[in-house]
């Protein structure tokens, strides 16, 4: 199967005076996929929507290759799409559902049936050509649907939350399959989501949506280790977020002074800041005992009590309260031979890390 | 019997229902009886029974013109009303426009407007366009007061159907009359067809529009009933009532079994 280029030039949609999508550029390479990341009405639907031909942009081009599609209609742009209610053909059968594409393009019968057959196989729903959709679980008519969309041999795959209305278990199974398929037929794909661990597992590449702009794009890693913004540590993951003034500089780096009681060592900072927010992860910080090291004077190191714990299997959360009344969050890793939590409510403890866990936020 | 219903609650329940349904069949079946009466002026209970009633209508060739007018008539203004009627409603779901509500109001007002006054209107409209053809003004009179309920049965049904699927559809190559056709159709297809039926029967028994646009050449079935009625009221005036409820029994019936079996595949 071919793979396309997909580029968004400076790509705006109005509705009645209220931005939905505020120019946006992006270059999906071939092959790759590509995840739209943002909370409800940031946009990313519609954007996917514009690459589609669904909806005109306002201002803007879609280019495929660099080719311009802004004025190809939808029914001659060959991109095959998947809904998050699946979008079968209630009254066509299974094997109907898959020819409808291959027949809108005058396909001969008998290739159809051939190409209907392998487009069953792929996605091994080859005993239930004649079904009904209504006659399928939730999972099988989604296949159904990646079945009617790949069959026709399209230029991108689109994904609406395709994966949305399916219960967790055969959600993460389908995520990992279809991320397989895809990788296996290089196919483009543009997904849209607003489930980061959806995002995280099936991207190459993560476009993070906020009020209709790009808030941050890059790989899992990057937008996971690196936000670019207080919005993007936020929304992917858990953070912990500082903010203080530059209290002392050291080489590239700096101490921030949070509060009385916690200062941090950053070692990468702009020489023009003076005031910034760090953010670090919950996994990056280690718990211990008070009193078994006599901290606090350091860096990146904080006496606190336990305010909350929670036992969630291979994890424990803590929730601390440090002496002046902020919060950190922490995520421990549970050791199987482990007798639950490892520290109780009220207790005193140590947090601390390295320095290299405190990322700080260009923007916030 | 299921749990619902059970108890006092159900017999009042069932009493209600048995009662509405005598006053709806009663006088129906009021007329049918009489149709059959062996005497020369209507009467109740009916005397002995005879079907000579039938046999004098159906060589009555006044009622036969009238009866062929009526389902030429009322065929065209099934047709005429889902051809104005279904690309209307679709619009009006699908449509974002400005001043659709309006234009919502104003394509279902011959629900609200006096059918009587509507007619008169039409009756002056036409004529002062120089419209001389009492069968065309009919077939328009008769569009103009049905198109409605085509519109609201079709609204109904379009506003059930996903988006969705129509987008499918087009992802996949159909461009939007295709998609019309082969998506959106096979799903509103029970609310075309009541629209279809209702525009039938509205068209067939209409009096109040007909009234004004009839002529003595071209005179529909309700007004040749009405004439009779005033002229001799015998058992042939029953026997034609008889005739048109037993063809809009077997219309409804027919339309059901038709929908329903679609209904039925789809599902």
């Amino acid at each position: 199967m071919r793979s396309s280029e997909v580029r968004l030039d400076r790509l705006s949609k109005e509705y009645n005076r209220t931005v939905a999508v505020d120019d946006v550029s992006l270059t999906i390479e071939p092959g790759h996929m590509v995840a739209l990341l943002g909370p409800s009405g940031c946009g990313k639907t519609t954007c996917l929507r514009m690459i589609a031909g669904l909806i005109r942009p306002t201002s803007g081009d879609v280019f495929v290759n660099d080719k311009r599609m802004t004025d190809v209609p939808v029914h001659r742009r060959n991109v095959g799409m998947l809904f998050q209610n699946y979008a079968l053909f209630p009254h066509l059968t299974v094997e109907e559902n898959i020819a409808f594409g291959l027949e809108m393009r005058g396909i001969s019968k008998a290739d159809a049936a051939r190409k209907v057959g392998e487009a069953l196989n792929l996605v091994q729903l080859s005993s239930f050509g004649k079904r009904y959709p209504a006659q399928l679980s939730g999972g099988q008519q989604q296949r159904v649907a990646l079945g009617r969309a790949l069959v026709i041999e399209p230029a991108m795959l689109l994904l609406d939350e395709p994966l949305g209305a399916l219960d967790k278990g055969l959600r993460e199974s389908m995520q990992v399959e279809l991320r397989a398929l895809q990788r296996r037929l290089g196919l483009t794909t543009v997904m849209v989501t607003h489930d980061q661990d959806e995002a995280l597992t099936m991207a190459d590449k993560i476009v993070v949506m906020r009020d209709g702009k790009l808030e941050q794009v890059g790989s899992a890693t990057e937008i996971y280790q690196r936000p670019a913004s207080k919005f993007v540590a936020q929304f992917i993951g858990a953070s912990n977020l500082f903010q203080g003034p530059v209290e002392q500089r050291n080489g590239s780096g700096a101490v921030i002074r949070v509060s009385p009681e916690l200062s941090l060592q950053v070692d990468q900072i702009p020489s023009s800041a003076s005031d910034v927010m760090v953010s670090i992860r919950p996994e990056a910080i280690v718990v211990e005992r008070a009193g078994q090291s006599p901290a606090s004077q350091r860096a990146n190191s904080v006496t606190a009590r336990v305010d909350q714990a929670i036992y969630r299997g291979f994890v424990s959360h803590y929730y601390l309260k440090t002496p002046s009344g902020g919060q950190i969050i922490v995520f421990e890793q549970n050791q199987s031979q482990q007798a639950g939590l490892r520290y109780a409510v009220g207790e005193e403890v140590v947090a601390r890390w390295e320095s290299p866990s405190n990322h700080v936020i260009a923007r916030h | 019997m299921d749990e619902r219903f059970s108890g006092f609650g159900a017999i009042i329940l069932y009493t209600i229902t048995a009662g509405m349904m005598l006053f709806i069949l009663a006088p129906l079946l009021l007329v049918m009886a009489v149709s059959v009466s062996d005497s020369y002026f209507v009467t109740f209970p009916p005397q002995g029974f005879t079907l000579k009633w039938y046999a004098k209508v159906l060589q009555d060739r006044d009622f036969l013109e009238a009866m062929r007018l009526s389902i030429l008539l009322a065929l065209g203004t099934t047709a005429g009303s889902l051809l104005f009627g279904v690309p209307a409603a679709f619009a009006l779901v699908r449509g974002r426009f400005f001043g659709l509500a309006a234009i919502k109001g104003f394509l279902l007002s011959p629900l609200i407007f006096p059918a009587l006054v509507t007619g008169l209107a039409l009756l002056q409209v036409l004529t002062k366009l120089g419209s001389q053809d009492a069968r065309l003004n009919l077939l328009i009179g008769h569009v103009v007061v049905t198109s409605p309920y085509v519109i609201r049965t079709v609204v109904t049904s379009l506003q059930l159907v996903d988006e969705n699927l129509e987008d499918a559809a087009r992802t996949l190559g159909a461009n939007r009359l295709t998609t019309f056709w082969r998506v959106t159709l096979p799903q509103i297809a029970s609310g075309v067809a009541a629209g279809g039926l209702f525009a039938f029967m509205v068209s067939f028994d209409n009096y109040p529009v007909t009234m004004w646009l009839a002529n003595s050449e071209y005179s529909p079935v309700p007004l040749v009933l009405m004439r009779q009625l005033v002229n001799v009221f015998d058992p042939s005036v029953p026997a034609m009532s008889t005739i048109i409820i037993l063809m809009a029994m077997v219309g409804v019936l027919l339309l059901e079994k038709l929908v329903g079996l679609r209904r039925a595949l789809a599902a």
